[in-house]
């Protein structure tokens, strides 16, 4: 067992960060102040593979592993968690789900323009009663001539403002009483298909989070991803792939959050000493750092056993929801060392404080994690 | 250039990222093996050169090949896989616990020995002017006399012709355009070029099919003896870092007199920072 990571995910890490410190970083806080999406920053990424992160180099992408994956999304967050959050979605649950459930010809026809950036992948199963019940979607799909009409409001859909290509949950229309939903690929030229108001957010503001509106919304047939009712497979599976990316995103916002804490600890004095000469501020410290090795190591096994086949829902759940608690309780240390200043928009620790906690909500809110490995827990084996 | 074929080698260091380093008391070398590394970047321009080069000669249907060359710990491996991730085609890495601890001068012998025993076709080699971690600016020289090939000095841009190379740079005030035959040593200075970012395809492909040979002292066939550090010349008598001293002085005065002593006092210093001559209108 050897805990070291190697020369590839370190080559990785300092590629991205690179990247992301150059050319996200002297933006990030007037970004979120904004609330504006960087298509400028976006272009740049887009010939850089970061929207093919575990696609075929024959489709266009990097075809880096998921243990790469998870490091390019905690760098990105390092820097930029909405950003990290464009990416991931991106990949995860939008582009992940067409490689493995599309047929060759909707690849061939979606990934490559995903894989270059050019296209914005989006994911919609939220719906006003439907999200943590995806039993409760009330989008409905029906089968008209040589196609699909799709009807219903999806809610808090993350790209929702720049998304080119949506996979949508939907039931049939034509089912009486309980139906098993189908995903559908709905590109925005689909006539029918409508963005609604960008979401005023307590964080991730740079990420256009936004409604979608499908009004008789035509969506030809072969536009069905997947078999016919295989839908809560599909959004299953793309789920426990989109932790991983969301775990890392929490572990990205930490590690900004304690580096942050750490370097003002060490300049900031009172009493005469610098902050790092008081227990209760070394204990903080030590805390923080401790939680986010003991996450990052969840994390990437979580990321290990996707790698290697293995059955990784429980494992993907676990590092979620340990990434996104320890995002919580770090940043709110670190806004804690920073006293007065941590409160303040003059430094970045109160981004990272706001940001950490959707971690918690999206992508399966941390109730729902347990549910997942609860059921993992009962139903395996002893 | 032969057959439209030029072999270029960039010699690249792997230097410590880290400001505060770790230092070995004793023999006042770095511990690099206790910091991480990073592709130094001055190497990383001249790389840029190298790949740039590659790209123009593609567009004139030569054939140019670029070689990463490293001399370091076994962990400097990691800059050639960034290399070839950048775009170089091959990465080599010399080393062995007998060449830690060389200098510039031993430095210089060694990749001049690697270069005469197996790459003696090589047509143009690239190093960075100076290396951010010692700045001696020594090695890119030194190399040229071990290879007894003529050599030019911080080159700001840099085009292949026939059989030669013209290299542009800056010189006190003035540029200056100079034209070398082939084979000759390039190296390149700082703010040459904004160099690329890797693409995660190129990272993932450069550990997919790794194209890094190792040569040790064995290889390079060192005498059994051999030991860089105490075969370098160059003694480190001392490493401290400087005191540094600001001296604030205040102009005083009516606004069109103040503004003239500062452009007759500062005037150059001005001028080199904004990039332009302040006297021209």
């Amino acid at each position: 067992m050897d805990f070291n990571p190697c020369m590839k995910h370190q080559v990785v890490r300092k590629t991205v960060r690179e990247f992301a410190e150059n050319e996200i970083g002297p933006h990030a806080a007037s970004l979120d102040r904004e609330g504006r999406f960087p298509s400028e920053i976006i272009e740049k990424m887009g010939p850089l593979n970061y929207f093919g992160l575990q696609v075929p180099p024959a489709l266009g992408g990097a075809g880096l592993d998921t243990i790469s994956y998870a490091v390019v999304i905690e760098e990105l967050s390092r820097v930029c968690a909405a950003i990290g959050l464009c990416v991931s979605v991106h990949n995860s649950v939008g582009v992940y789900p067409i490689l493995k459930f599309g047929t060759d010809e909707q690849i061939n026809r979606f990934v490559p323009d995903m894989a270059a950036g050019k296209h914005i992948g989006a994911f919609c199963l939220t719906e006003a009663n439907a999200g943590s019940d995806a039993g409760g979607v009330e989008t409905t799909a029906k089968q008209t001539g040589d196609g699909y009409t799709v009807n219903g409001t999806k809610i808090f859909v993350t790209n929702g403002g720049v998304c080119d290509v949506v996979l949508v949950f939907a039931v049939d229309a034509a089912s009486r009483g309980p139906s098993r939903p189908n995903v559908f690929i709905v590109e925005k030229s689909c006539p029918g298909f409508s963005v609604g108001e960008i979401e005023d957010l307590c964080g991730m503001r740079a990420n256009p989070v936004s409604s979608l509106f499908f009004e008789d919304c035509r969506i030809p047939e072969t536009n069905l991803l997947g078999k016919p009712g295989h839908g809560l497979k599909i959004g299953l599976t793309a789920l426990d792939t989109g932790r991983i990316g969301i775990a890392a995103q929490a572990l990205g916002i930490a590690q900004a959050a304690f580096e942050a804490a750490l370097s003002y600890a060490k300049e900031r004095r009172q009493f005469n000493s610098p902050l790092t000469k008081f227990q209760t501020i070394q204990n903080y410290l030590a805390d923080m750092a401790t939680s986010i090795e003991a996450s990052r190591l969840l994390l990437y096994r979580a990321a290990a056993a996707k790698d290697k086949g293995e059955d990784f829902s429980a494992q993907s759940a676990m590092a979620k929801l340990s990434c996104s608690a320890t995002a919580r309780t770090v940043t709110d240390l670190a806004v804690q060392i920073h006293g007065g200043y941590g409160y303040s928009r003059e430094y970045d620790v109160e981004r990272y404080f706001r940001e950490a906690k959707v971690t918690q909500i999206y992508e399966g809110t941390s109730e729902v994690q347990k549910m997942v490995i609860a059921r993992h827990l009962i139903t395996r084996p002893s | 250039m032969e057959n439209n074929a030029l072999d270029i080698i960039v010699c690249i260091k792997q230097v410590p990222m880290v400001s505060e380093l770790p230092w070995n008391a004793k023999t006042g070398t770095l511990k690099r093996e206790l910091a991480q590394g990073m592709m130094d970047p001055a190497s990383r321009l001249a790389l840029e050169a190298g790949l740039r080069l590659k790209r123009a000669g593609q567009r004139d249907e030569h054939s140019i090949r670029v070689t990463a060359l490293t001399m370091g710990p076994p962990m400097a491996e990691e800059v050639l896989h960034q290399a070839v991730a950048l775009g170089a085609d091959h990465g080599v890495l010399l080393t062995d616990r007998k060449m830690a601890g060389a200098d510039t001068n031993v430095t210089s012998f060694i990749l001049g020995r690697y270069i005469k025993m197996f790459r003696a076709d090589t047509g143009l080699v690239l190093c960075g002017a100076q290396t951010s971690d010692s700045e001696t600016a020594q090695v890119g020289p030194q190399l040229a006399c071990e290879l007894d090939w003529p050599a030019i000095g911080w080159a700001s841009d840099i085009r292949l012709a026939q059989k030669t190379v013209v290299v542009t740079r800056l010189v006190d005030d003035f540029m200056e355009t100079l034209e070398m035959d082939l084979p000759g040593l390039v190296t390149i200075d700082l703010g040459a070029f904004v160099p690329r970012y890797a693409g995660l395809a190129g990272v993932a492909q450069a550990f997919a099919s790794p194209q890094i040979d190792v040569v040790d002292a064995r290889g390079l066939e060192l005498d059994r003896d051999f030991n860089a550090l105490k075969d370098s010349p160059t003694r480190i008598v001392d490493v401290f870092s400087p005191a540094t001293q600001k001296e604030s002085r205040v102009l005083k005065g009516a606004a069109k007199t103040v503004v003239d002593q500062l452009f007759t006092d500062y005037g150059k210093i001005i001028s080199s920072a904004m990039g332009k001559d302040l006297k021209k209108r």
